[in-house]
């Protein structure tokens, strides 16, 4: 008997330490695609060409983007986002902490994905999403986000987490 | 003396009047204690590891901002507490309630510990 407790004593720590060894070693993404299902926060706030903006976007499946003229890793992920923009997917803008005036130069000059950009100077909208930086992206169903990517939107993140969360609800609501 | 070694004392004796962070003013003491212990116990969200207090990434200085405003506008530390989780995660409380699931994050080490003892002691009685 003794010779199993003896085992015990030295397995125990080892499964202790594999467990612990495998969440730190895991895809560190990973840890940001859960997502708890919350409304999308209310706000005051107008579009880039100073237009109210229409809560009715948000309806059906949209994406919101967060994004700046500063972010660099914006400027990489927006081919993707251009691509996604020609596949008939929604995609709405954030325009997070920028100026007015450098905003428009950014997609006057890369061009515009998005049917509108919200404009959000002060980041208050960011805020209340528990947005940590740019670019960032939240899928939303019926003005419920139910999807989260922090860092760049790609052709991998959008097939691991966003395909199957609409896949799930488009066959919910069929 | 050299100039260099001047251009050096002055440097090191400069930068110590460089206020690091913002100052945060409050009309008490109990509000500015209230303010610094919360910050302590508020994750960065954007950091591996470590409070707002101790971090200057922009999110942090935002969740900072706000803390101090709710403060000052008299909301309570569980009502700041639930404002930032409700943005930001469960996970960015420091210090979980002391309830529901909560209770097995509490609770585990010492219902490991006490496995170990049971493991232990049966071991010697044998």
């Amino acid at each position: 008997m003794s010779a199993i407790y003896r085992s015990l004593i030295i397995l125990l720590p080892l499964i202790v330490l594999i467990t612990y060894g495998t969440i730190l070693i895991a895809d560190k993404d990973d840890a940001f695609t859960y997502f708890e299902s919350k409304e999308l926060p209310q706000f005051d706030l107008q579009d880039l060409e100073d237009r109210k903006i229409d809560l009715a976007a948000f309806n059906g499946i949209s994406l919101l983007n967060v994004w700046a003229s500063w972010c660099i890793t914006c400027l990489v992920e927006h081919p993707f986002l251009t691509q996604l923009s020609k596949n008939e997917i929604t995609l709405i803008g954030l325009n997070y902490k920028d100026s007015q005036v450098k905003a428009k130069q950014w997609l006057g000059k890369r061009g515009d994905p998005y049917i509108f950009s919200i404009y959000d100077p002060r980041g208050d909208l960011a805020f209340d999403l528990g947005v940590t930086g740019a670019p960032e992206t939240f899928l939303i169903f019926n003005q419920q986000i139910i999807g989260h990517i922090q860092g760049e939107l790609n052709q991998e993140k959008w097939q691991s987490t966003f395909v199957p969360l609409i896949n799930a609800v488009t066959q919910a609501n069929q | 003396m050299k100039v260099s070694t001047l251009i050096l004392y002055g440097c090191i004796f400069f930068t110590t009047f460089l206020p690091a962070e913002a100052i945060y003013k409050f009309d008490n003491s109990v509000e500015e204690k209230r303010f610094y212990s919360l910050i302590s116990e508020i994750r960065c969200p954007k950091c591996t590891s470590g409070s707002i207090a101790s971090s200057d990434v922009p999110v942090s200085r935002d969740l900072k901002q706000k803390v101090y405003e709710l403060i000052l506008t008299g909301s309570t530390d569980k009502e700041i507490k639930a404002y930032v989780t409700d943005r930001f995660g469960a996970s960015s409380d420091y210090r979980p309630a002391f309830e529901g699931a909560n209770y097995l994050l509490w609770f585990g080490p010492f219902i490991f510990l006490g496995i170990l003892m049971l493991i232990f002691l049966s071991n010697r009685r044998l």
